[in-house]
């Protein structure tokens, strides 16, 4: 019997030996988020990964569902990229120059980081005069001062907010990206308006843009620019806010810079080694 | 007051019957949409496509599970024969604790536990990302110890003591009547575990969505990532709209005839054994 597990553990540790001084070199680890998720479409779509509406990402990408686990699993991988959400990026990662560019608010603004994305809300043209006023709320400077500090982009300058004494429900339907910095907005548009309430429901961008047209909400949210069949439905979209999209590697990767076509290379699987990049 | 005992009766069975009727009149329809064929053995799944094939992560769940039983049985099953054995009474006070809390603790621990200690020694020994169906395989198997252990332990007591002695009687070692007397006579005790085991492998999620990498292609060695049936419904659940949701919805169907399975199996063998 002893004879026996020695003999096991032997074999077990001396095929870990062998197997682990084969390495696996530079090998690129790619890390995608969930199909359907907003971040991914967006990514998808801006470096053209996505075509005539097929998603060409590489069968092999590790796939995580939520932006922690992607930081997280590339922190701990140094052969590793991943995309998140600018808002979400920490030190534990580095984001990685695109096209010479660095990922940061101010040069999302002046319009060279091209890889962000906007959030929209979409709103029908009979709208109600309280979600109007809920409108002018987020485009105010006191409604795009919380946008700034949930850590995206905003996208209006517009002066301050003046309380209109309106009362009533309103309902906001769409994008699990957007609602988050959309309940910041509603509890403090609440605070100044007590007898309002604000109803958010998380669907989905699609879907939430789906309710607006039918009129089952008032404001739909979208982390996406609105399709050509939901503009011709009626509906007119505002951007709130503009959220970067930084491509991150690990902290210990020395590469600085990717052009748009190498990051298109590594997601469709062209490009698989990081010899290759640098 | 037996009314009480009635109703508190029949919501463990109202439950289950409202689980099934929501999960085939919710899947059924999609799988028949699809094509049974093209659902089960199809080997894309690209949702935006509406391409709708789980058989990579039907066979993501079986190698996981597999790896599982093959990395917990045996650690399983040693552990419960020191326990009901050989285990001093002072470290008994201490293992037995030990075990019941490792089945306590929540599967997202194990999840980050994973993501934090194992991933990277995983990446050390085989290179890549170090999220594997082997990760995978090694996480489960500490999970299911629990649940091995304990019905192996109770299998292994029931045992009369006269086999042990006889064993002994007839000039065995010790270790001998316990693996060669023992054992066999507790085999379906310690079966009834394993497939327990099976099941709780079979349905964790939490855990596994995060170390075992989810492509959703056929693994081609263990070191290669997969993506199981838990993984794929919790993964998409949140955005899935459509035939993309009910296709979801089915893939819990598939999951659910899966444990229906082990649950038959469990209650075969542990009729055999009365």
């Amino acid at each position: 019997m002893k004879k026996l597990i020695s003999a096991g553990i032997a074999a077990v540790l001396s095929a870990a030996l062998l197997t682990g001084c084969g390495g696996a070199g530079n090998a690129i680890t790619v890390i995608s988020r969930e199909d359907g998720s907003g971040t991914r479409g967006a990514f998808t779509e801006l470096m053209g990964i996505l075509e005539n509406e097929v998603d060409n990402t590489v069968a092999t990408a590790e796939i995580s569902n939520s932006t922690s686990v992607v930081i997280q699993s590339v922190a701990g991988n140094e052969s590793a990229i991943g995309y998140i959400s600018l808002g979400s990026l920490s030190s534990e990662v580095k984001a990685v120059k695109v096209d010479g560019v660095e990922a940061t608010v101010d040069n999302i603004n002046n319009g060279t980081y091209k890889v962000s994305r906007p959030f929209n809300i979409a709103t029908r043209d009979d709208i109600s005069p309280l979600a109007a006023d809920f409108v002018s709320f987020i485009m105010s400077a006191d409604g795009q001062a919380i946008i700034e500090e949930k850590g995206y982009i905003k996208a209006s300058d517009n002066g301050a907010y003046a309380p209109s004494g309106l009362e009533g429900t309103i309902v906001v339907a769409g994008s699990t990206s957007v609602a988050p910095v959309m309940e910041k907005l509603a509890d403090k548009y609440k605070e100044i308006n007590p007898s309002v309430t604000i109803e958010i429901q998380q669907t989905g961008s699609s879907a939430g843009m789906t309710s607006t047209i039918e009129g089952a909400c008032d404001i739909g949210m979208a982390s996406r620019e609105l399709k050509d069949s939901e503009l011709s439905a009626g509906i007119s979209p505002t951007v709130i806010a503009m959220d970067g999209i930084a491509v991150i590697v690990n902290n210990k990767n020395d590469v600085e810079n990717l052009t748009s076509e190498q990051i298109k290379g590594i997601y469709t699987g062209t490009i698989t080694n990081w010899s290759e990049v640098k | 007051m037996k009314g009480v005992f009635l109703i508190s009766a029949c919501v463990s069975v109202i439950a289950v019957v409202t689980i099934c009727v929501f999960l085939f009149a919710n899947g059924v329809p999609a799988i028949a949409k699809i094509g049974p064929s093209e659902f089960l053995l199809g080997k894309s799944w690209k949702p935006l496509e509406n391409k709708f094939g789980i058989f990579p992560m039907i066979v993501g769940s079986i190698y996981v599970t597999a790896g599982a039983i093959i990395i917990g049985v045996p650690v399983g099953i040693f552990c419960a024969v020191f326990m009901a054995k050989f285990c001093p009474q002072g470290l008994y006070k201490i293992l037995k604790p030990a075990i019941e809390l490792l089945a306590g603790i929540p599967s997202i621990v194990y999840g980050f536990f994973g993501l934090m200690v194992i991933v990277p020694v995983m990446q050390d020994i085989f290179g890549g990302s170090g999220k594997s169906m082997l990760t995978a395989s090694v996480l489960l198997g500490i999970m299911i110890l629990p649940t091995i252990i304990g019905v192996a332990e109770s299998a292994v007591r029931a045992v009369p003591e006269s086999y042990y002695e006889g064993s002994l009687a007839l000039g065995a070692t010790s270790e001998r009547s316990v693996f060669c007397a023992m054992l066999p006579a507790a085999k379906t005790g310690i079966m009834a575990g394993v497939i327990l085991g099976i099941g709780r492998a079979i349905g964790e999620t939490m855990a596994v969505v995060m170390i075992c990498g989810n492509q959703s292609v056929l693994p081609n060695s263990i070191t290669s990532g997969v993506r199981t049936l838990t993984a794929n419904i919790v993964l998409e659940m949140g955005y899935a709209a459509d035939l993309h949701r009910d296709a979801l919805i089915a893939t819990a169907v598939v999951l659910f005839v899966f444990i229906l399975i082990i649950n038959t199996l469990f209650s075969i063998i542990k009729n055999n054994k009365e």
